[in-house]
Parts: C-alpha cells; sequence; structure tokens
C-alpha cells in the first residue's frame, strides 16, 4: 500500500491543531471527543444499513429512543442498571429489526426511493406516537450516580462517563471491521453491499443478508440507548435529531466508509465544542457543524474521489 | 258471583291507576332530564402533562358541582377541545365550541402562541371567557383593555418576573445572611428562554434608573445561551463552566423540563454548586424529585402538593384528584384547571343568572379560595381590566417534594441555603 503524502499531510495537521487547541481549550477537546464519539455510535449502524441494504433509514433516530425507553422499564420495573441491560437491549431490539424488516423494510427494497422514505418516516411516527401514548411526552429521567462523576488531573476537572460513547463506538467499529472482513457471513454481507446482483448470482442469500444487516443494525442502536439513558432526558423525540446528524457523518465519511464514520463524527464534536466554549457563539455551534459538512462534501467533490 | 265482579272491577281500578302513574312519572323524568345544562367549552393541549391535568381537574370540578345540584338548578356540561398546541387547532377549537358545541362560556388555555390565533375569534363571540393559560404580554397586547367579557386567570409574564423579585427581597430580609447580588442566566436560545432573558435585561435596566422592583436586589447580571435537550441540545457543560468562572451568588437556568436533570447532573461533574441554584422551566420531569441532585434546587411554580400542609381547600382538590384520576396532580395547571371551573360558578351563583352585565360584575367580587393557596380576586393589569393571579411562588426540592418558601403565609418548609455541597449528597 503506497503511503499518501497528502494522507500523512493532512494527519500532521490535524494533531498540530489537535494540540494547539488542547492548550487552549482542554475541555474543548475532552467533550468534543466525547460527544462526537456517541455521534459516531448512532451513525455507524446507519452507515452499514445504507451501504449494504441500501436503505436510508428516517427512523433510525426513534430506534434509539425506542432501545432508551426500553432500557429505562428495565431500570425502574427491575431495577436493572442500563449498562447491564444491554445484553437484553441488544438482542431485543435485533428482534424489533427483524420483525420490522420482514413486515415492512423488504416489501419497499425495489420500490422508487420516495416509497422508501415514506416508509420509514411512518416508522418514525409510530413509534415517536406510541411511546408518547404509553409514557406520555413528559421527559423521563434516572439517576445513577456513576453517570456524573468526574476526575481531577492537576488543574482539569471533568466527567468521565462519556468516554464510555467512545469505548462503544470503538468496540462497534472494531466488530464490524473483522465482522465484514474475516468472517464467511460478513464477507457475504460486503459482497452484497457491492454488488447485489452479482452476490446473488454467485449463491449468496441476498434477502437473508439484507434481513441481518438491518437487524444488526437496529441492535447497535441498542448499545447507544442504553448508554445515554443515564445522561439524558428521554422523551419521545429524543433520537429524532440524531437521524440528521447521522445521514450527515455518513455523507461526510463516504458510503461504505465505516471508519470515517468515527473520524468524521470526532471532528464535528470537537468543532461543536470549540464553538461552545466560546462564551456567547453557542447559538453557532450547528452553524459550525453543518458549515464544516459541506464543506468536507464539496472539497471531497471537488478531489473527485470517496474512499 | 256477586264479590267476584267487584273483586274484578278492583283490579281493573287499581291497574288503571298503576299505569296512569307510570306514565306521570315517564313524563316528569323527561322534563326534568330536559333540564338544559349549562355549558362550558375548554380549549386544552391534552397531549401534554399540563392539559391533560387541567381538563382532569375540570372535570372533577364539575362533577363535584353537579352531585352538589349544579348551578342555578342546572346541571354543568364540560366540552374539552385538544388544541394540540398548535395555534389553528386552538383557533378552530373557539369556532367549534360556539358554534356547533354552542357553549354558553370559554375556559381553559396554556399555550401563549396558541392563544394569539385564539384572541380574534374570541373577540369574534364576545363570550364570557375565563382563561387559565398565556403568560406572554403579548396576548394581553392582543386582548386589549376593552374586553370586559375576559378574564385571565395566570399571572402575566412580566407579573411573574415581578413576584420573583418581591419574593427574594422578602426572603433576603428574613434570612440576611442570603446574597443576590451576582445573577448569571442560563437560557434557552429559542423564543421562551430568550425571552426570560430578554425580561431580566429590561427588568435590571429599569432597575439601574431607580425604577420597578428588582432596584436595590440584583448588582450584576449576566446571561448565556444553551441548546435546549428538547431541540436536540443537552450539553451544558460549557455554559455552566463559564458560570462557574464567574462565581455567582446565583444562577439561574431557564429552558424545558428535558434540560433539569442533565444540568444539574453536568454541575454535579464539573463541580459547580452556586449558592443558590435555580431552575425555571415549565414543568418537571417526573422523576426529577427522586434523585439526590434535585435537594435544595429552588424553582418558581403557583403551586405544590405540600401546600396540603397549610390549604384545606389544596388538600381536599389533591385527595379529590387522587381518588378520582388514580394519580398525583404534578403541574399547577391541575388546580388551575379545577380554580377555573369553581371561579366561574362562584361568578353565577353570585349573579344569579346568566345575564352577561350581570355575571360580570358579579365575576368581579368574586373572593375565591383556591387550591393553589391563595384567594382569587380580579383586579385590573396593565392593559386588561379582569386579571386573577398575579405572583407565582418560590419554592425549593427538599427531601424529593417541592416545599413552598415564600409567600411566608404558606410556606411549608424553611429555606435551605446555601446549595448543598455536591459531595455531601
Amino acid at each position: 500500500m503506497k503511503d499518501d503524502p497528502r494522507k500523512k499531510i493532512t494527519l500532521m495537521v490535524t494533531l498540530i491543531i489537535l494540540i494547539i487547541l488542547f492548550v487552549l481549550k482542554p475541555y474543548a477537546i475532552i467533550y468534543g471527543v466525547q460527544r462526537g464519539s456517541l455521534y459516531a455510535l448512532v451513525a455507524i449502524p446507519l452507515a452499514l444499513t445504507l451501504g449494504i441494504v441500501g436503505i436510508l433509514n428516517l427512523a433510525h433516530g426513534d430506534f434509539l429512543t425506542l432501545g432508551a425507553y426500553l432500557s429505562y422499564w428495565f431500570f425502574t420495573s427491575l431495577g436493572l442498571d442500563p449498562t447491564v441491560s444491554i445484553v437484553l437491549i441488544v438482542p431485543l431490539m435485533f428482534a424489533i429489526g427483524a420483525g420490522l424488516y420482514k413486515l415492512t423494510i423488504s416489501r419497499v427494497l425495489k420500490a422508487p426511493l420516495l416509497n422508501q422514505l415514506l416508509l420509514t418516516f411512518g416508522l418514525a411516527m409510530i413509534i415517536e406516537e406510541s411511546i408518547n401514548l404509553i409514557f406520555t411526552s413528559r421527559p423521563r429521567n434516572i439517576f445513577v450516580n456513576y453517570a456524573s462523576s468526574s476526575v481531577r488531573i492537576g488543574k482539569l476537572q471533568f466527567g468521565v462517563y462519556e468516554f464510555t460513547y467512545t469505548l462503544a463506538a470503538v468496540g462497534v467499529l472494531l466488530f464490524l471491521l473483522y465482522f465484514l472482513k474475516k468472517t464467511k457471513l460478513g464477507k457475504a454481507a460486503f459482497a452484497v453491499g457491492q454488488n447485489p446482483r452479482g452476490a446473488r448470482i454467485i449463491g449468496i442469500n441476498v434477502e437473508m443478508i439484507y434481513l441481518l444487516i438491518f437487524s444488526m443494525s437496529v441492535g447497535m442502536v441498542g448499545i447507544a440507548s442504553a448508554l445515554i439513558l443515564p445522561r439524558m432526558s428521554i422523551f419521545p423525540l429524543v433520537g429524532a435529531p440524531f437521524t440528521l446528524k447521522s445521514f450527515c457523518l455518513a455523507a461526510m465519511a463516504g458510503l461504505g466508509n465505516l471508519k470515517g464514520i468515527l473520524w468524521s463524527g470526532l471532528i464535528l464534536g470537537i468543532g461543536e465544542a470549540v464553538i461552545q466554549s466560546i462564551e456567547g457563539y453557542s447559538g453557532w455551534a450547528d452553524i459550525v457543524f453543518f458549515g464544516v459538512l459541506i464543506v468536507v462534501i464539496i472539497t471531497r467533490s471537488y478531489r473527485g474521489s470517496y474512499s | 258471583m256477586e264479590v267476584s265482579n267487584s273483586n274484578f272491577r278492583r283490579c281493573r281500578e287499581v291497574r288503571k291507576f298503576l299505569v296512569i302513574l307510570f306514565v306521570l312519572l315517564f313524563l316528569f323524568s323527561l322534563g326534568v332530564a330536559k333540564v338544559k345544562p349549562i355549558k362550558l367549552g375548554a380549549v386544552l393541549p391534552l397531549g401534554d402533562i399540563t392539559g391533560r391535568q387541567a381538563a382532569n381537574a375540570m372535570k372533577l370540578a364539575v362533577k363535584e358541582i353537579n352531585e352538589a345540584g349544579g348551578v342555578l338548578g342546572r346541571p354543568l356540561e364540560l366540552i374539552i377541545v385538544d388544541d394540540e398546541m398548535k395555534p389553528e387547532k386552538g383557533a378552530a377549537a373557539i369556532n367549534k365550541l360556539a358554534t356547533i358545541d354552542k357553549v354558553d362560556f370559554f375556559i381553559g388555555g396554556m399555550s401563549s402562541g396558541v392563544h394569539l390565533a385564539q384572541i380574534p375569534i374570541l373577540k369574534k363571540y364576545k363570550k364570557i371567557t375565563v382563561w387559565i393559560g398565556a403568560a406572554s404580554h403579548l396576548c394581553e397586547q392582543a386582548i386589549g383593555p376593552d374586553a370586559d367579557w375576559y378574564f385571565h386567570l395566570h399571572p402575566w409574564d412580566y407579573q411573574q418576573g415581578a413576584s420573583y423579585a418581591i419574593g427574594w427581597k422578602a426572603i433576603l430580609k428574613k434570612y440576611p445572611q442570603v446574597k443576590f447580588d451576582r445573577v448569571f442566566l442560563a437560557y434557552e436560545e429559542g423564543a421562551f428562554g430568550t425571552a426570560s432573558y430578554k425580561a431580566y435585561l429590561a427588568m435590571l435596566e429599569q432597575a439601574k434608573k431607580g425604577k420597578g422592583v428588582y432596584v436595590g436586589l440584583v448588582k450584576e447580571f449576566k446571561g448565556e445561551s444553551f441548546k435546549s435537550a428538547a431541540f436536540g441540545g443537552g450539553d451544558y457543560r460549557a455554559v455552566l463552566r463559564h458560570a462557574k468562572e464567574w462565581n455567582p451568588d446565583v444562577f439561574i437556568w431557564a429552558g424545558y423540563d428535558a434540560d433539569a436533570l442533565p444540568i444539574v447532573a453536568q454541575a454535579k461533574e464539573i463541580g459547580f454548586a452556586p449558592p443558590i441554584f435555580i431552575g425555571a422551566p415549565p414543568g418537571w420531569p417526573a422523576d426529577f424529585g427522586k434523585s439526590p441532585l434535585s435537594e435544595g434546587i429552588v424553582l418558581y411554580g403557583m403551586w405544590a402538593p405540600s401546600l396540603n400542609k397549610v390549604s384545606p381547600v389544596a388538600e381536599h382538590f389533591y385527595n379529590a384528584y387522587v381518588k378520582e384520576f388514580k394519580e398525583e396532580p404534578v403541574t399547577y395547571f391541575a388546580p388551575l384547571g379545577y380554580t377555573n371551573v369553581y371561579f366561574l360558578v362562584e361568578g353565577i351563583k353570585k349573579a344569579g343568572t346568566l345575564e352577561k352585565e350581570k355575571l360580570i360584575k358579579a365575576l368581579e367580587q368574586v373572593e375565591y379560595d383556591s387550591p393553589l393557596g391563595e384567594k382569587l380576586k380580579i383586579a385590573p393589569s396593565a392593559i386588561i381590566k379582569h386579571q386573577g393571579f398575579t405572583k407565582q411562588k418560590i419554592l425549593q426540592w427538599q427531601n424529593g417534594k417541592q416545599e413552598v418558601i415564600w409567600p411566608f403565609e404558606v410556606q411549608t418548609a424553611d429555606f435551605i441555603y446555601p446549595f448543598p455541597k455536591w459531595e455531601d449528597r
């Protein structure tokens, strides 16, 4: 593999900028890494579905909401800590994803894009309204002491819980890279994502792969759902903003570039945090988020290359 | 033979009498059923906890009044329409209640934005309206000074702001160790938070000129916005850190219920514990009191269940609500909805008629002991003639409950000051 000098330069410049920022605004780097990891953790499953199944899932953020409420129910009814409940949430969400895929998604894969969007939008509405009916719109919270614990290093005092997002994002990414490159099923899924017709010709059960990948995607969102519960208020629309941010990260990283999702998440998270750290400029955070996204996409288009 | 003939005639007479009696009873029951009810048309956001509980409380009030014989010999009929917190639906609801349901009065309300759309429609019908929602002064301006058919029970925003100053001055007098010189306001960047920030700025500008209730209260003020969790935000660490560096006597956050627990958790995380920590959302999340982080948080509101300790009316309302609906009232819109119906009914009883002019005069004279822990009396506000409540209360979360700190007449617990250290919880 040839070393790309442009990549080396980009990496060096990025490192230098990060070091300077860490010296000037250490909290922005810490919070940015934490927040960016969460964006990446939620976006990676969406990118998986988009890259292999080829569907734009507008209900993606609502699966995050659903998982959070399941985790809330486990906590309040069974006293199960959210981080422990992941072992239940993931297979449950997997099953829900499989059921929804069979009932709905599988029927529109060959339909026009608009139909797919409308279907997943409908799913999103059903999830939101169902949660609203059962739990009402009133925000729910849980309290676990460790979620607001912090460490002090020199003059810096910062929370540590949100580094679980970083660990989870890296863990999910490594798992998927291993799965897609080293396992038979994963290689089949990779092939389907590259060329579904060709995959079918060589005997791969494409429909089964779609079902598996979609279900895995929903299952993995369950990890994020359980992890956000100790830190966030949950309400029927809590996951909705993550749908758009996940699409943005997928667009920024490029189709099929799972590693790129993590880097994109970190860049955008740090960008947001840096802006928020400047007094009076927190309102610019969203502008910067989408501004950076647009610059990256235009630059990529200009260069004419997608990884 | 003669004996059996006379028995037969007697039986026929008895049967005839019974038939006539049943017919008379039937006609009487029809007559009673035809007593025309007094129709109350309520518009509320039933999908929101405030609207849902206000509606329940109104139903409770109507039930109690009807069980006691109704008003002027007539039962009350409550018709509730959901405005879904949408202005166009709120306006349509008024039209529907007026033209299809033909209600006698309009009651209810919550959102100021919805009410602004309803006001032109209300002005079209000019029915007596007793409104429990809409705090924005823009609504008062829209109603105008000539709407003598309009009664507004919820304090206006400027009245709320003024009442906080009056309350804190009283607290400073009672508790001399309390300081209120440096105030930092973290506000959500949307319309609600920005309006709060601008209102504070305006009041403090007036105070600098020696005018208004904030004179002598706040010496330094700083504000910074954040993105509310309700709109995809939820990271307050930057604004909390800026507040910590500024070292205020008082930290206030004006956001939504979704911000409540995360903001205190993140304050704990960065070690920020100002002497007074005030939360000013329109409502609180369901589980907030269960968290040890809630201890010592000050809030503004019109009611708390702890008022049961000091107000028999509040206690009656609370117990009746729990018995009827198997849930606790958690928002002040519940007792306010209850007050809405009872206030109107007291006016009707006083007037002895539904005739508009007489009823308006009667409502102006009503003094109703409300479950909000204060007497409801009507007086003019800045623009309108008929304003009810004019202040909020200062409360504090203590042991998972909201306790009243001020007004002292209904105080239910001592003020905890300074805000307890995070390490002590």
